[in-house]
């Protein structure tokens, strides 16, 4: 009997063993931190999204789900969120999950040390009703907090002050910087930064695991040929992203997969609207044409964007007619169109608004932020010769650019916007609204447009609960924008990964890669 | 002597001073690490609340001089990108960029001196024609195509090797070796490889032209005519007497072959200094650039240092010029 049994027990321990598998990806970017309230960028939000988990999370369509929360409702009218918490979760370390956690993480997120404090702007207090239930009260009505604070993590008390990191630390990092203690499904075991993290699958998640993975690596690779001559030899399973140039190559490997998605980052043109003479070229010190919106609306029709998606994209991008993608919540479908490539209605244009004989300017880009981007700034420059505007490339590395747009050293630029919120209004805080410094507004906006109506429109936006007014007031914004030609928005950039062909995954709008969902074959 | 000793030392300060100053003067082209660290949603005072906390409001001397008052105590400062100190981030990737220093430099000699020997004695023999061919490919081929046409053999196509990283590694009190593991020994065989062609080459190419040399002098005419057996001619007394030269450039070239590890490392991902150095870079992470900096030039000027030491040892010149000045 004995024997027996663990005869059986063997073999079930064998079975086991043959169906949970290890696994190791690799990316260009490492996770700076492990704390999840010190640095808000998408490698750190995406890696610990797998370590970590909020009162709600989004599944696989981006939806917003109940998590550690497993449900929520508004409080009176607009004047907050009571969120209802999930009983017997456990953190990594075995401590118990309760509300005090939730009081804890929010002035852990919210504190002037925090990277993340700008989601809790609209908070007013956060209530600890009992064991199990939280209040978050608001200064004013805001339907849209729950889906908010998808990525905001929580972190335990106990774990985090009995560690001295109750506080995050970014400049010289704590021991939450380099260790984790969530709910989530994966728990770190081993984190070398900028050589490896090892992941394994935490036994007490209070969710029923969809992956068959034992151990998950994780390698930063800089070096793209690198990153797949790696998945080519099987060294890893998957790498994000792959290299635009190098699609048609693995597509044709019966090994590998490449999967595409569409990216929530749209590519646009900037201009600089303040300034009253142009800074560059020897056109430098004459009036700004950029400030008239005919000669804006001259360039969107000159770029021929279909020609950029099928030649420096090779057909992996989609246009874009406004600020988001199609995908994200609040995007205008009143405004789907975009402008129409068309050199003669752009010289027209242009010599209507007293630019017949063109004029040159300077073009700032950056080479290493997005895909291909510095490529694009050259096919921009050659389009907008041919309707005899000259302009002048300045391409760079991101850590010197953004500096020079903050310095308003252009006189037109790129720029890709994803919407962390996932939803229309975020582009229209962050790159349109008139730039106010003490209300948090227009921290993107370095042209330095300004529009009433826009910024009349704004608040009422973010605090309308009815969300047929709401998209009418979004619909109305996007007409502006457009009407003005404020950016040029070209496309929205591609989400290329690259598998082994026995790994099934997920792949997110956001770029997040959720070990939860990988199953090996 | 002394006194000697004491100028170059002298020197030698003053030249690591200079080597900082510029590194630091130069550390604000590089770009901004604000932007870096902070995120997205990041306000302008955030910006001016974390520069000032950093320090990078200051004029770069006063940055610079912030710098040598804790590197004298030790202290490099904090990493910007991991929040850790820059000494034990350091200390942690030293071990794989010194193994693989070593590795390659070790199959540079020793292939360079065997193949330079060869292709001397054997020098219309098709076999030495193919190698020197061969060795100008070596020499005139960029570090980073011969890694990725490595790669692209070795680990995608015959899938024999693996492609990057440095496999696994045992600890040894402090020191991380790939030398106990299997997969660690193979991961080693690309990337020494690599790093060690050019210096190969350079070697075999020295060791043959002063082999070639040795074999046309008297002695070794006199050595033929007494019926010494050619083993004994070309090894015992030829290659002895090629090797002085030989030695002084390996000497020179260990110290670039700790420093440019970094094209090689980016290649295979190999976690070493030279890697942590690329990263530190596009992250503007200044407290590793600076450190990383001032120890490879403390390396170049102490070997440097060593090698003028030797010259006075030798060179009895330089010891009258000495006493008469």
């Amino acid at each position: 009997m004995t024997l027996r049994s663990s005869a059986i027990g063997l073999a079930l321990l064998i079975a086991g063993a043959a169906q949970a598998e290890e696994f190791k990806w690799a990316s260009t970017t490492d996770p700076q931190t492990m704390d999840p309230h010190a640095v808000n960028s998408a490698p750190v939000l995406g890696f610990l999204n797998n370590v970590y988990e909020g009162l709600v999370r989004r599944g696989k369509d981006m939806r917003v789900e109940p998590a550690l929360a497993v449900s929520w409702e508004p409080i009176g009218d607009g004047d907050g969120w009571r969120f209802n918490l999930r009983e017997g979760v456990t953190f990594h370390d075995g401590s118990e999950f309760n509300a005090q956690d939730v009081l804890f993480s929010y002035e852990r997120a919210s504190g002037e040390a925090a990277d993340t404090r700008s989601w809790f702007a609209p908070v007013s207090a956060v209530n600890v009703v009992d064991d199990y239930t939280v209040d978050f009260m608001m200064t004013a009505p805001n339907p849209l907090f729950p889906s908010s604070i998808a990525n905001w993590m929580i972190m335990d008390q106990g774990w985090a002050e009995a560690n001295e990191a109750a506080v995050p630390d970014k400049e010289t990092g704590n021991f939450a910087t380099l260790n984790a203690n969530g709910t989530g499904a994966f728990q770190v075991t081993a984190r070398e930064p900028g050589l490896r993290t090892v992941l394994e699958p935490f036994d007490g998640w209070w969710d029923t695991a969809e992956h068959n993975i034992s151990s998950a690596e994780f390698t930063p690779i800089q070096n793209p040929a690198t990153a797949v001559a790696a998945l080519l030899s099987g060294d890893v399973g998957m790498i994000n992203p792959v290299p635009i140039q190098d699609v048609s190559r693995l597509q044709g490997s019966d090994d590998v997969e490449v999967i595409q998605g569409i990216e929530a980052r749209v590519i646009m043109l900037g201009f600089n609207h303040e300034a009253d003479a142009l800074k560059y070229t020897d056109d430098a010190g004459k009036p700004n044409p950029f400030q008239d919106a005919r000669v804006r609306q001259a360039i969107a029709q000159a770029v021929n964007v279909d020609a950029i998606l099928a030649t420096i994209m090779r057909g992996n991008a989609e246009a874009a007619s406004q600020l988001v993608s199609p995908a994200m919540s609040g995007y205008s479908r009143a405004h789907a169109d975009r402008p129409t490539y068309d050199v003669e209605a752009a010289k027209a244009l242009l010599a209507e608004a007293g630019y017949g004989d063109g004029f040159s300017f300077g073009l700032k880009c950056p080479n290493d932020r997005y895909l291909n981007d510095e490529a694009v700034c050259q096919a921009v420059v050659s389009m907008l010769a041919q309707i005899g505007i000259t302009a002048e490339l300045d391409a760079m590395p991101v850590r010197n650019y953004w500096p020079e747009l903050r310095e308003d050293n252009y006189d037109m630029y790129l720029l890709g916007w994803s919407p962390g919120t996932f939803d229309a209004e975020h582009p229209v805080r962050f790159l349109v609204a008139t730039p106010n410094e003490e209300k948090k507004l227009g921290s993107w906006n370095f042209g330095g447009f300004s529009n009433a109506r826009v910024d009349e429109l704004l608040p009422m936006i973010q605090s309308e609960l009815d969300a047929d007014k709401r998209q009418a007031m979004l619909d109305e914004v996007t007409g502006i924008i457009q009407d003005e030609h404020v950016y040029v928005p070209m496309y929205v950039q591609p989400l290329v990964w690259g598998t082994r062909s026995n790994v099934d995954l997920t792949q997110r709008p956001d770029n997040f890669f959720l070990l939860r969902w990988v199953t090996i074959n | 002597m002394f006194a000697y000793i004491v100028r170059r030392m002298f020197q030698s300060v003053i030249v690591l001073l200079v080597v900082g100053l510029v590194a630091f003067s130069m550390f604000r082209f590089v770009g901004d690490p604000i932007d870096n660290m902070l995120g997205q949603e990041r306000t302008q005072a955030d910006i001016d609340r974390l520069r000032t906390e950093l320090g990078l409001d200051q004029p770069f001397v006063v940055q610079y001089a912030k710098f040598l008052r804790g590197a004298v105590q030790g202290n490099f400062g904090v990493s910007y990108r991991q929040g850790r100190p820059v000494s034990t981030i350091i200390a942690e990737r030293a071990p794989a960029t010194l193994e693989l220093a070593f590795v390659s430099g070790f199959l540079a000699i020793t292939m360079g001196i065997a193949l330079g020997v060869f292709t001397a004695i054997r020098r219309q023999g098709i076999a030495a024609n193919v190698i020197m061919t061969v060795s100008l490919i070596g020499v005139s081929l960029p570090t980073f195509l011969i890694g990725i046409l490595l790669i692209y053999v070795f680990s995608v196509e015959l899938d024999l090797l693996p492609s990057f990283g440095r496999g696994e590694t045992v600890m040894i009190g402090n020191w991380s070796t790939g030398f106990l593991t299997a997969s660690g020994l193979k991961a080693l065989i690309l990337p020494a490889i690599t790093l060690g062609l050019y210096q190969m080459t350079l070697i075999m190419r020295l060791v043959r032209s002063e082999m070639l040399e040795v074999l046309r002098a008297d002695y070794v005419r006199f050595a033929r005519a007494r019926g010494l057996s050619d083993r004994v001619i070309n090894f015992r007394h030829a290659l002895k007497n090629t090797l002085v030269p030989v030695i002084t450039i390996t000497g020179l070239q260990l110290g670039s072959i700790i420093a440019f590890a970094i094209i090689t490392e980016t290649v295979f991902q190999w976690p070493g200094v030279g890697l942590l150095f690329i990263n530190a870079i596009q992250f503007v992470d200044i407290p590793v650039m600076a450190a990383y900096l001032m120890l490879i030039s403390v390396m170049f000027v102490t070997i440097n240092l060593i090698v003028d030491l030797l010259y006075y040892a030798i060179d009895p010149r330089l010891r009258v010029d000495a006493r008469a000045t």
